[in-house]
């Protein structure tokens, strides 16, 4: 079981001004100064261009085609380094980067926060049960539980792996492997060091994981 | 020296209680005397200082993380004994809304129990019935960071408040009969990578923490704040501006590290000093000296944790035992165990204060710490200097044999040897008992620049899935470094262990079972077999004449052990 506290994120604005003053309460905690804004509000500013993310990503991000990755239940604050890191250049996309370099940084950070409200889309991933033995020694190898936990959900800066496309978690591993993807360095080498059979199994292993 | 006889029978010797308690010095209503009637639980009694102090011979609560100040874990009732271990039930399951890693000592005062599980939540419980009193969830910031798991390891209870840190980085203060939130500040930046597991240490008004983050680049401290206003007291670093040391070649145990000590100076040059992002946590409960005024604590690895040239020097006072004066945190004295550190085999578990035996036979004031490298080390408490380290516990191979870019294999592996779990020590005896692993590894590394206070490991642990892995129970004599009985177990040991004066400890393993061994000669005299990995480190109190042993069984994230989310205290059926 995994718990998902997003409603606090108005936080990060909060810790980039980071004293160690003491917090009185939980309620100024979450910066005290925001109104109460419906959900339907608080991504007015962004309605339009979180339609321009569903043509690929899927309609709030319930991604159907397995080059885009599902946003929809994505850890927050992992999205939000990712679209910075985008716009840095560090994580290079060919796609990803022209379209968030025309967006705010807040903006960016709300549409974080849409898509990881929304709810993880089912889906149906199997793999060969021959190949689950494979696919395990890699899990062990790499550890992949002690940071994105025991049901490969992820939490926080960590990102779910659980139920993803496998096309997608194949491509991305690749491109760490490959120094495309350089914003993760720890998992550049730890992706160096296995083989493209060992990365097709554990995309697989992640993408039909049922939580056993 | 043992006061019971070896298997085969025979009466089990009683020490009273008294002789413990004499030498402590209770002043306590409650401190030493076994609770006979119901009348005292539920109320949830203010914890003074005066109890912390004397918790050492205080058989009905159990005040502090590692038992009382002087972190031996060792707990002074009998009742639960050789004799009639077996005898031992449960008494009650309580589950958590949590199901995940669970490190967590409980808290036991005067009836009342405290517990915590992974994302800081945290629950009073009758310690009687193990029905629910209060339970409170930290409202969790956008930003955790942790490397193995989201664990806790307990609060404090300090006065009529009990204290916990939290995986964003806050230190919250609890209303102890409500469990209400009083106050909270914040200890340091978590986008930065800094993160609260372990529980406060609180004496004196001054609430101890240290922080996690040694995979993240941080900067190490120690921080004071005052108990009732959340304060900041004091800060001390345990990286100095200058961390370079005295460029030692060899570990505590006198083996070359293969340091390319040149290049390291040369790098120096152009880089200057790491400070600033080199690790360096503390993750675990200080012990206190309450006549010298003094904290002992160890400091985890540097950052990166493989890839060592950007960070030349010896990399002060990663991996070392250190003493600060608890008024002012000016730092007394330290001892390196592995000066520039690459293959994370940081020190961690709680070091314990008991009087040791130095090199000419006199008994001094001593602490000891269970290292990764799979030794028990032997200090003098005034200097920090070593007086011996034990045999090694673990298997060795190829130490300090360098990473590299394909992978190189040494043991003990960075799950090696004793990790976070506390150790216990029977004084009586002259034993100290240590949980072990035994976990092969490879170690990767790759040059990586500051990331930003992103995961920085310089390179990647891989487990060897191949290879066979295990862990066992030791005790060690630390008067003499010997080992006087070890016993092996299906799985590598996280967690940690008890004694008590009933001759016994206790201790739990990845695969669900709760074990009792006789703590004189390792015999096995009891076990449970519970629903998911006992990885947390046993505690035990009384409640109305019985006593109890508790733990939490919730598996181990770093460890990948089966999660479940119950705690389960057990007592004797006297039928
Ligand atoms: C033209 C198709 C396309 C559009 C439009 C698009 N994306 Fe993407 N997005 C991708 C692809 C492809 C990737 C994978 C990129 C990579 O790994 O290099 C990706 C990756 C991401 C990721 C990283 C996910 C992860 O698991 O790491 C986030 C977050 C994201 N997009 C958000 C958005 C947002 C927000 C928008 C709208 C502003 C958007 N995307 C619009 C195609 C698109
Ligand atoms: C020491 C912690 C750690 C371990 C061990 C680890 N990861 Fe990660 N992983 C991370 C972090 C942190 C990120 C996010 C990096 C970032 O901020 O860009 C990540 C990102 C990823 C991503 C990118 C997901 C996406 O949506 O783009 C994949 C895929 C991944 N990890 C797979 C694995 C696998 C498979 C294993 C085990 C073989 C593993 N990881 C082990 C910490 C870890």
């Amino acid at each position: 079981m995994m718990f998902k506290l997003k409603s606090a994120w108005l936080l990060v604005a909060a810790l980039t001004m980071f004293t160690s003053a003491v917090i009185a309460d939980e309620g100024k905690l979450a910066t005290g100064t925001e109104a109460p804004i419906g959900e339907q509000d608080k991504y007015a500013s962004v309605q339009e261009t979180l339609k321009t993310c569903f043509s690929c990503h899927g309609e709030k991000g319930a991604s159907t085609i397995g080059t885009f990755p599902t946003l929809a239940g994505q850890e927050f604050y992992y999205m939000y380094v990712q679209l910075k890191d985008m716009k840095k250049g560090l994580r290079a996309s060919q796609v990803m980067g022209p379209i968030v370099a025309g967006i705010e940084k807040e903006d960016l950070k709300l549409m974080a926060e849409y898509f990881s409200e929304q709810e993880w889309p089912k889906t149906d991933y199997k793999l060969d049960p021959k190949r689950i033995a494979a696919a395990k020694l890699v899990a062990d190898a790499g550890q992949c539980a002690a940071c994105h936990l025991g049901t490969f959900k992820g939490n926080s800066r960590v990102p779910r792996l659980a139920n993803q496309h496998p096309e997608y978690l194949k491509n991305t591993m690749h491109d760490f492997k490959n120094d495309v993807r350089k914003n993760a360095p720890a998992m550049g080498t730890l992706f160096k060091s296995f083989s493209e059979q060992e990365i097709q199994d554990i995309a697989d292993y992640m993408s039909s994981f049922k939580g056993e | 020296m043992s006061k019971f006889k070896e298997k085969g029978g025979g009466t089990l010797i009683k020490v009273g209680l008294a002789s413990l308690l004499m030498t402590a010095g209770l002043q306590s209503a409650f401190a030493g005397e076994e609770v006979t009637g119901g009348t005292l639980f539920g109320d949830m009694q203010t914890v003074t200082q005066d109890l912390l102090d004397n918790a050492a011979g205080d058989a009905n609560n159990f005040l502090h993380t590692n038992a009382n100040y002087n972190q031996t874990r060792f707990y002074p009732a009998e009742q639960i004994n050789r004799e009639n271990v077996h005898n031992l039930e449960r008494a009650w399951t309580f589950k958590m809304d949590v199901v995940d890693s669970l490190e967590t000592t409980p808290i036991i005062i005067n009836g009342t129990m405290y517990v915590t599980s992974s994302f800081n939540h945290v629950y009073a419980l009758d310690a009687k019935t193990g029905k629910e009193k209060w339970h409170y969830q930290h409202k969790m910031g956008p930003i955790t960071t942790y490397c193995c798991g989201p664990n806790n390891r307990g609060v404090q209870a300090y006065e009529d408040m009990v204290y916990m840190g939290t995986l964003d980085s806050q230190l919250v203060a609890l209303d102890a009969k409500t469990g209400k939130k009083v106050w909270a500040t914040q200890i340091a930046d978590p986008e930065l990578g800094y993160s609260e597991t372990m529980a406060p240490t609180i004496v004196n008004g001054k609430v101890l923490i240290g922080t996690n983050g040694g995979e993240y680049g941080i900067r190490g401290f120690v921080k004071a704040f005052d108990a009732k206003t959340g304060a900041l007291l004091w800060t001390f670093h345990s990286i100095p501006e200058d961390s370079t040391g005295v460029w030692a070649e060899n570990d505590a145990t006198g083996l070359y590290m293969h340091r390319d000590i040149a290049a390291e100076k040369e790098a120096l040059k152009t880089l200057g000093d790491p400070y600033k992002t080199l690790g360096g946590g503390v993750w675990q409960n200080m012990a206190i000296d309450r006549d010298n005024n003094r904290a002992y604590f160890v400091v985890g690895n540097p950052s990166p944790d493989l890839y060592g040239a950007i960070r030349p020097g010896d990399n002060l006072y990663t991996n070392s035992l250190v003493s600060v004066d608890l008024d002012s945190g000016e730092k007394i004295c330290h001892f390196q165990y592995i000066a520039h550190d690459v293959w994370d085999l940081d020190a961690v578990s709680p070091p314990i204060l008991v009087p040791v035996k130095n090199e000419d036979g006199q008994t001094v004031k001593g602490v000891l710490h269970g290292g990764k490298t799979g030794y028990v080390y032997v200090h003098n408490a005034s200097d920090c200097s070593l007086i011996r380290h034990s045999e090694p516990m673990v298997m060795q191979r190829d130490r300090w044999v360098l990473p590299t870019k394909e992978g190189a294999s040494m043991l003990p592996g960075a799950n090696g040897g004793v990790e976070w779990s506390p150790m216990a020590t029977d004084p009586n005896q002259g034993l100290a008992y240590a949980i072990n692993l035994h976990q092969p590894m490879t170690y990767h590394v790759e040059e990586t620049p500051y990331p930003e206070g992103k995961l920085w490991l310089g390179g990647a642990f891989k487990v060897i899935p191949t290879e066979q892995q295990w862990g066992n129970v030791t005790a060690v004599d630390y008067n003499t470094g010997k080992i006087k009985w070890k016993v092996k177990t299906q799985q590598p040991m996280i967690g940690g262990i008890l004694a008590t004066a009933g001759g016994l400890v206790f201790t739990g393993e990845g695969n669900g079972l709760f074990k009792a061994y006789n703590s004189t000669s390792g015999e096995l005299m009891w076990q449970d077999q519970t629903k998911a990995g006992v990885n947390a480190p046993p505690a035990s109190y009384n409640v109305a004449g019985d006593q109890y042993i508790v733990v939490g069984s919730g598996g181990n994230a770093q460890m990948n052990y089966k999660r479940g989310n119950e705690i389960i205290a057990y007592k004797l059926n006297k039928k």
